[in-house]
């Protein structure tokens, strides 16, 4: 007896968003993970494409699927149908989700005051999306947390090529009550503390009473709640308009954990299983087929079987993918072929460019399915999405989650459309 | 340009050598004034494996550079113990260690001096798990892990005390002499601003190490080093509790150093043309790794934090002293050298101290200072080893439980930690950077281990790069400061260049997380050019 239809390895923006869809078509999902992924350390939107002279999101997108082995070039048509998708999951949690392939490509102002550009973004970011009015920015860092920082954020973007920007930027650190007690203070700990009810009506009045006289758009720490984080948004834009957006910092990510909350709830709210801990420590193998993976938590192993297996264990960053001490890269779970240029030239000089190393993953056949050394389907049953996949900068490009969303989506098509669902 | 008052002496470098000479030279009462390129011990004083020699490990290759440590060594545990974690050490006996140097190590301790006591591998292994179960034989040496920034501060400080002054980012453009030859005044510009000043003085001394040649050839002197680049790693944690030496000829990979929480593992050997190339190759760190393996198995699967090299002071003697010589860098002497360019190049004023060992900068300043004090009419004696140099305050050496429980004492909690790795407070930055002036946050590395731990920096470079612009915009700093957005800057790429050569396993991955959080999440990639000055990025 099958454990599952599809088992998908792997708990980032890709495998979380392919169980869902597959949930929501009817397949019988088990989603395994060796632990917490990229969703906790990212910002919570989606990058799709962002380059330099691409005007849109749409011709960064195009450009990026005419470039030999980039995975837009089999992806592209994919995209928006599964951030349409995302969207509508993300709305079903009461997240919502703002932007567009074709408006003009908006920067956004990050928490050292740089600007980045950004296409999609959670409705508690979006306000960052909509045009300047001729209203200032007020940026908002809390007394004792060390995650954001207004002044050194607002003297930058003072300075930065701003077109179109806010009329002012002014820094305010507010004192919020309590702080002092709480023993580790970081994005988590303040948005469990902006959940509780009491506490939040006070901080927020105090943030208001912080507000000079003029028209502003409030920039705050991206902490305001997670269980909550509804309400919690709700009241804040009440209090101090509906222009107060979040700026997200340095790990924990808020937005990302709300994010990884509203897609397994999704998933296991349509039956899916998920298990997170779990590593995959034995691959059962028929010929070009996989029969099961056994993960191991704890002091047990389970068999894990199914028809399909969906690898979304994110490259390199994910540890889906690792690098011996001689340069060599090892696929960790089906030891698959790993594309990457020669270890002398992994690096850039400087750490803040694209490095070659960022191109490495598996290259797979239109299907997703991944190809061996000599070109061919390794497995006839294994799929491969997200940021293992070969040929993208998924920093430089800003492709990293149209990527992840794209072949999640476009293998829960294929899978649910095809036998292995009744 | 400008001048300053004039001087006795001007010692050249900053390092631990520079720093005993301007302490020496001050304490017998001579006004001296210490010039530094870059900042203090950023050359190969603070690119050394930590360690306070026994002098085991030069009995055989090397007697005299092996009786100079054990002397030392019980020196500074006298007069720096502030700078020293007393780990103990031992050298251990692999089954690939060469039986006859096993049979001769004894007496050749015996006969320099070093106490080396035999401990049955029972004992040792109770007392250092993870050593290799081969291990045949080891013995106990007075081996210890010396910390060398704050062996730097403190003498700098002593000299202080004492009357001289030391100055960072001044590198030396060149000197004016007299029609005899001698020197009469060094030429220095700021490395930063770009100012040039004039130090008149009797002598100089360089201490410059590995780039005394550089500076001998400034003065019209003529000096052969052959810089050994050594190459290092950072594991991320204490693998033994004391330094661990093969029972070997000198070779690569082989010593465990313990040092704070992380240990390090050296140090190849490798002769360079230029003392600045401190690039660690591929092909470096698999042979530390390989024989690092044969100490302790499965080494090679923990986790590397950094690689980082630095550049022995070594001479060629055979140009010295006519002694015929050919081979590898590790078969030079490790002794110490002074060098009076007045008799040998008729340049008067001016002598270089080349050669030794961190464990012997205070016997190596000595030896100088001796030789220039009697041209200089000087007769007080050297007092170096008879007084205690300063202990910086606030400043715990080796113990992150130190910090911890300053920490806590000082209110708890962790919402003002900038490093949690190292255990970084926001108070104890801004009171380096304000005390320190122009330092970069390289710099305050230095003085406070911020991003030395695993995360090599990830979280605490913006952090940090924040408080440095508030303390520039209310005023705590001057303008001239390093710029933030520089600072971010170059940081990144410091701590970058350590991890490249290690980038493998978990920190391949660790580098992924970073450069998500800098050009994903912070797009730190399109900060505002804001630089007016430069950060020093070395």
């Amino acid at each position: 007896m099958p454990t599952a239809d599809v088992v998908v390895i792997g708990a980032g923006l890709a495998g979380l968003s392919c169980a869902a869809e597959l949930v929501a078509r009817g397949a019988r999902v088990y989603l395994a993970a060796k632990g917490m992924a990229s969703t906790h350390w990212t910002h919570g939107g989606v990058d799709v494409a962002a380059l330099p002279d691409a005007p849109t999101t749409r011709a960064g997108l195009l450009a990026l699927a005419a470039v030999d082995g980039h995975p837009y070039a089999t992806l592209a048509s994919h995209v928006e149908p599964a951030v349409d998708a995302h969207a509508s999951r993300l709305a079903a949690a009461g997240i919502g989700l703002t932007g567009s392939l074709d408006a003009p490509i908006v920067r956004v102002p990050t928490a050292i005051g740089a600007l980045r550009p950004a296409a999609f973004l959670p409705d508690a970011q979006a306000p960052a999306l909509e045009p300047w009015r001729g209203e200032g920015l007020l940026i908002v860092g809390f007394d004792r947390y060390r995650d954001a920082w207004p002044g050194y954020a607002a003297r930058n973007l003072a300075l930065a090529d701003w077109p179109g920007g806010p009329a002012e930027i002014r820094p305010v650190t507010v004192e919020l009550d309590g702080l002092e007690r709480l023993h580790n203070l970081n994005a988590r700990s303040l948005a469990t503390l902006f959940d509780e009810d009491p506490w939040r009506a006070q901080a927020l009045r105090t943030i208001e009473g912080a507000i000079p006289p003029g028209a502003w758009r409030i920039g705050l720490p991206a902490v305001l709640g997670t269980a909550s984080h509804q309400e919690v948004l709700g009241e804040a834009r009440a209090l101090l308009g509906r222009g107060a957006f979040e700026i997200p910092s340095l790990p924990p990510s808020v937005p990302g954990i709300r994010l990884f909350e509203a897609l397994r709830a999704a998933i296991l709210g349509a039956g899916g299983r998920i298990q997170v801990g779990f590593d995959v420590v034995h691959v059962e193998r028929r010929g070009r087929r996989v029969a099961a993976v056994h993960t191991e938590a704890a002091s047990r192993t389970l068999r894990l079987a199914a028809d399909r297996f969906v690898l979304a264990t994110g490259g390199i960053g994910g540890q889906g993918i690792r690098a011996g001490v001689d340069g060599g890269l090892h696929e960790q779970v089906f030891g698959l072929a790993v594309t990457a240029p020669p270890p002398e030239q992994w690096f850039s000089d400087d750490p803040l460019v694209p490095h070659p190393i960022e191109t490495a993953g598996i290259r797979t056949d239109e299907a997703l399915r991944p190809l061996d050394a000599a070109g061919s389907a390794a497995f006839e049953n294994v799929h491969v999405i997200g940021s293992a996949l070969a040929g993208m900068h998924y920093l430089g490009e800003r492709c990293g989650d149209g990527v992840a969303l794209a072949s999640a989506y476009r293998v829960a098509g294929a899978l649910a459309a095809g036998s292995v669902v009744a | 340009m400008g001048t300053r008052a004039e001087v006795d002496v001007v010692v050249i470098g900053g390092g631990a050598t520079g720093a005993g000479v301007l302490r020496d030279l001050a304490m017998r009462g001579l006004r001296a004034t210490l010039v530094e390129r870059g900042d203090f011990a950023s050359g190969t004083s603070g690119r050394y494996h930590g360690l306070l020699h026994s002098g085991a490990r030069y009995v055989e290759s090397d007697p005299i550079s092996a009786r100079h440590c054990i002397e030392e060594n019980a020196v500074l545990r006298r007069i720096a113990p502030g700078a020293i974690e007393p780990t103990g050490g031992y050298f251990v006996a692999t089954p690939e260690d060469p039986d006859d140097y096993l049979e001769r190590f004894p007496a050749a301790c015996a006969a320099a001096g070093i106490e080396a006591e035999p401990i049955p591998v029972d004992d040792l292994f109770r007392a250092e798990p993870l050593l290799n179960r081969k291990i045949r034989a080891a013995y106990r040496v007075p081996d210890a892990a010396l910390e060398p920034w704050e062996l730097v501060d403190a003498n700098l400080a002593s000299a202080r005390e004492h009357g001289a002054d030391a100055h960072r980012y001044q590198a030396v453009v060149g000197f004016e002499r007299d029609a005899g030859g001698a020197i009469t005044a060094v030429r220095t510009r700021d490395a930063r601003r770009g100012e040039e000043e004039t130090i008149a003085c009797r002598a100089v001394i360089s201490a410059t190490g590995a780039w005394a040649g550089q500076v001998a050839a400034l003065a019209g002197a003529t000096l052969q080093m052959k810089p050994g680049k050594g190459s290092m790693l950072i594991l991320n944690r204490r693998m033994t509790s004391a330094v661990v030496n093969r029972l070997a000829p000198p070779g690569d990979g082989d010593i465990l150093v313990p040092v704070h929480t992380v240990c390090i593992l050296g140090t190849t050997d490798i002769t360079v043309e230029d003392p600045d190339d401190a690039r660690v190759t591929r092909g470096e760190v698999e042979a530390l790794l390989a024989d690092g393996e044969r100490l302790v198995p499965g080494l090679s699967g923990a986790r590397i934090l950094r690689a980082y090299a630095g550049s022995r002071p070594l001479y060629d003697t055979q140009e010295l002293e006519g002694v015929a010589h050919h081979g590898e860098s590790r078969e030079i002497s490790r002794a110490h050298h002074v060098i009076d360019h007045g008799t040998r190049d008729g340049v008067g004023g001016f002598w270089s101290i080349v050669g030794g060992k961190l464990t012997t900068y205070r016997l190596m300043a000595r030896d100088v200072v001796d030789q220039v004090a009697g041209a200089l009419d000087v007769a007080a004696p050297c007092r170096t080893a008879d007084e205690p140099v300063s202990e910086p305050a606030g400043r715990s050496s080796y113990w992150l439980g130190d910090r911890l429980a300053a920490i806590e004492a000082d209110g708890g909690g962790d919402a003002d930690l900038v490093c949690e790795c190292e255990l970084v407070t926001s108070r104890r930055l801004t009171a380096a950077l304000v005390e320190r002036r122009d330092s970069s946050l390289d710099d305050l590395r230095r003085t406070t281990r911020l991003g030395m731990g695993p995360c090599q920096g990830a979280f605490c470079i913006p952090r940090a790069a924040a408080m440095l612009d508030e303390r520039r915009a209310d005023g705590r700093l001057a303008v001239t400061a390093p710029d933030a957005n520089a600072a971010l800057r170059s940081f990144a790429a410091e701590r970058f260049r350590g991890t490249r050569p290690i980038a493998w396993g978990d920190q391949l991955a660790e580098l992924w997380l970073s450069a998500g959080m800098f050009r994903g999440t912070l797009a730190a990639d399109s900060l505002p050019d804001t630089s007016g000055t430069v950060d020093a990025d070395r």
